[in-house]
């Protein structure tokens, strides 16, 4: 099947009824075809008709899938777009479901929506305007979810190159239970072990109140223990 | 070709004997989350890999009847979405030891069964019900509807593989004898930076900490140890910035979203790291 892929071959988004067909392309594309996509949606973005039909598949898919909705969320912030950011700004303060299926105490459609406003975050950090940043810092400072409120400290701080400015101006806003949020260490693509240990070592220096209690033993008898089985090799991709 | 009709032979008479022990399965089983059907077009349903998959994880007919087992190309299914989690956990990570949390050979002995290192031979179940994600108990790895059902956040290949790696050490922690709480083996929450109420600590480390193979080790104390969560979490995140080229992005985005929310949630001593870029595509 991967043979068979036809690589840097997005097709067109030029119009509300190509939006579908470039949604599952993004879908699957492939690590090193993030410019095609990127470059496609620039291409677009000043497209009112696929700006709209972005936005309609997100209200079509948000509580049906997922990583849907989460694709058509990037894909609308990368557009920078006016309507979008108008999109994002009312749905990033959209009231959160307070009841639902629950699961270790957490309400699973409460988390669902909160992790498609902390995806509208990304998008309004990433405008990087004076208006778009009024909306992240007072999200910031009065979300009631904290999966929104730490995404939008991390995406304020990744769109201002983490500098000592962004920090000084989000420590205004950042809730004082909260924060160790912006110290906190971030891994991305590509980084060496040299340069997130050395993030890590310093995130550990400033927060020493995070190093945990050792584990502790079971009062239980032991496991008694196997002797070690063969692993199968998997058949060879 | 022998060797794969016995296989499906042996398979297909499992999953018969288990019909009559078993009821219909009442997750959605109307379709599947785009993560799902992306990944799953990267293979087209690989009889190979299903034919080794069921062994490696110590899959039961009689636990699968009317999820697949007889259907293993029919990817609305819960058997085949559990082996296209599987798949991607055995092929999609880079395994860059220089920028990796850990390696496949870490995540596939602790999602298999075979005993090990890692656990005790374990093997893997499903049930019906929405209470819970995943399960461990006395050798036996079970995943419920909200990996499976694909309007839930979490029923997509990484995140269900995530939950592989959750169960499996669990039963790394009952091989090696650890306590890590009483509340389904977590500690009690809302506590410290934790918000709901099953928490971990993290036990923070660094880039090439552990060799690949060695995720299993521990010291008895905070210095080389992992979590349940933590290695979620360090799983998530290498699939979503650590993975190969192929892996679908829609994939690596749901990973990344698990990864960031699980980080900022379930732990005592949090938050885990952030992962991924925060552009939004």
């Amino acid at each position: 099947m991967l043979a068979r892929y036809q690589a840097h071959s997005p097709p067109q988004l030029a119009s509300a009824e190509q939006v579908g067909r470039f949604l599952d392309w993004v879908g699957a594309s492939h690590v090193d075809e993030k410019e095609d996509a990127r470059n496609a949606i620039v291409a677009a973005a000043g497209n009112q008709a696929v700006v709209q039909a972005l936005i309609a598949e997100i209200e079509r898919v948000k509580a049906a899938d997922q990583s849907r909705a989460l694709l058509a969320l990037a894909i609308l912030g990368e557009t920078k777009n006016a309507k979008a950011q108008e999109f994002f700004t009312a749905f990033v303060w959209r009231t959160l479901p307070q009841q639902g299926t629950v699961i270790d105490g957490e309400i699973m459609e409460q988390t669902q929506a909160a992790q498609l406003q902390g995806k509208a975050i990304d998008g309004l950090a990433y405008i990087n305007s004076d208006s778009a940043n009024k909306v992240v810092l007072d999200v910031i400072a009065h979300h009631p979810s904290k999966i929104v409120r730490a995404e939008a400290i991390n995406a304020y701080l990744w769109n201002h190159g983490d500098s000592v400015e962004a920090r000084k101006t989000l420590s205004q806003f950042v809730r004082s239970d909260e924060a160790i949020l912006l110290d906190r260490v971030r891994r991305v693509t590509g980084e060496s072990a040299a340069s997130f240990n050395a993030k890590l070592a310093r995130f550990l220096k400033q927060h020493p109140e995070v190093i945990p209690p050792d584990p502790e033993r079971s009062k239980a008898a032991a496991t008694p223990a196997q002797p070690q089985g063969r692993s199968l090799p998997p058949p060879a991709l | 070709m022998t060797i794969i009709r016995k296989f499906i032979v042996a398979a297909i008479a499992i999953g018969t004997f288990g019909v009559a022990l078993e009821a219909g399965a009442v997750c959605n089983q109307t379709a599947a989350s785009q993560a799902e059907t992306d990944l799953w077009n990267t293979h087209g349903c690989w009889t190979d890999f299903f034919l080794w998959q069921y062994v490696a994880y110590d899959l039961r007919g009689g636990d699968w009847t009317n999820r697949g087992w007889n259907d293993a190309c029919n990817n609305v299914l819960e058997y085949p979405k559990h082996w296209n989690a599987a798949y991607l956990l055995t092929y999609g990570l880079l395994d860059n030891n220089d920028q990796s949390f850990h390696g496949t050979v870490d995540y596939r002995a602790t999602a298999e069964a075979v005993s090990s290192n890692f656990h005790n031979a374990i093997h893997d179940s499903v049930g019906d019900g929405t209470a819970l994600f995943g399960s461990y108990s006395g050798g036996t790895v079970t995943t419920y509807c909200p990996l499976y059902d694909f309007t839930w956040q979490n029923a997509n290949p990484g995140s269900r593989g995530g939950d592989f790696q959750h169960e499996g050490w669990h039963a790394w922690m009952e091989k090696y004898n650890f306590n890590n709480g009483d509340v389904g083996g977590h500690r009690p929450g809302p506590q410290g930076a934790c918000t709901i109420n099953s928490c971990d600590y993290f036990y923070f480390h660094g880039i090439s900490q552990y060799v690949f193979g060695d995720m299993w080790q521990n010291d008895g104390t905070a210095n080389r140890f992992h979590s349940p969560n933590q290695v979620q979490v360090e799983y998530l995140c290498d699939v979503a910035d650590q993975s190969q080229s192929w892996v679908p992005a829609s994939v690596r985005l749901a990973a990344q979203t698990d990864a960031n929310t699980r980080a900022g949630q379930r732990f005592i001593n949090g938050p885990g790291y952030t992962c991924g870029s925060a552009r939004p595509f």
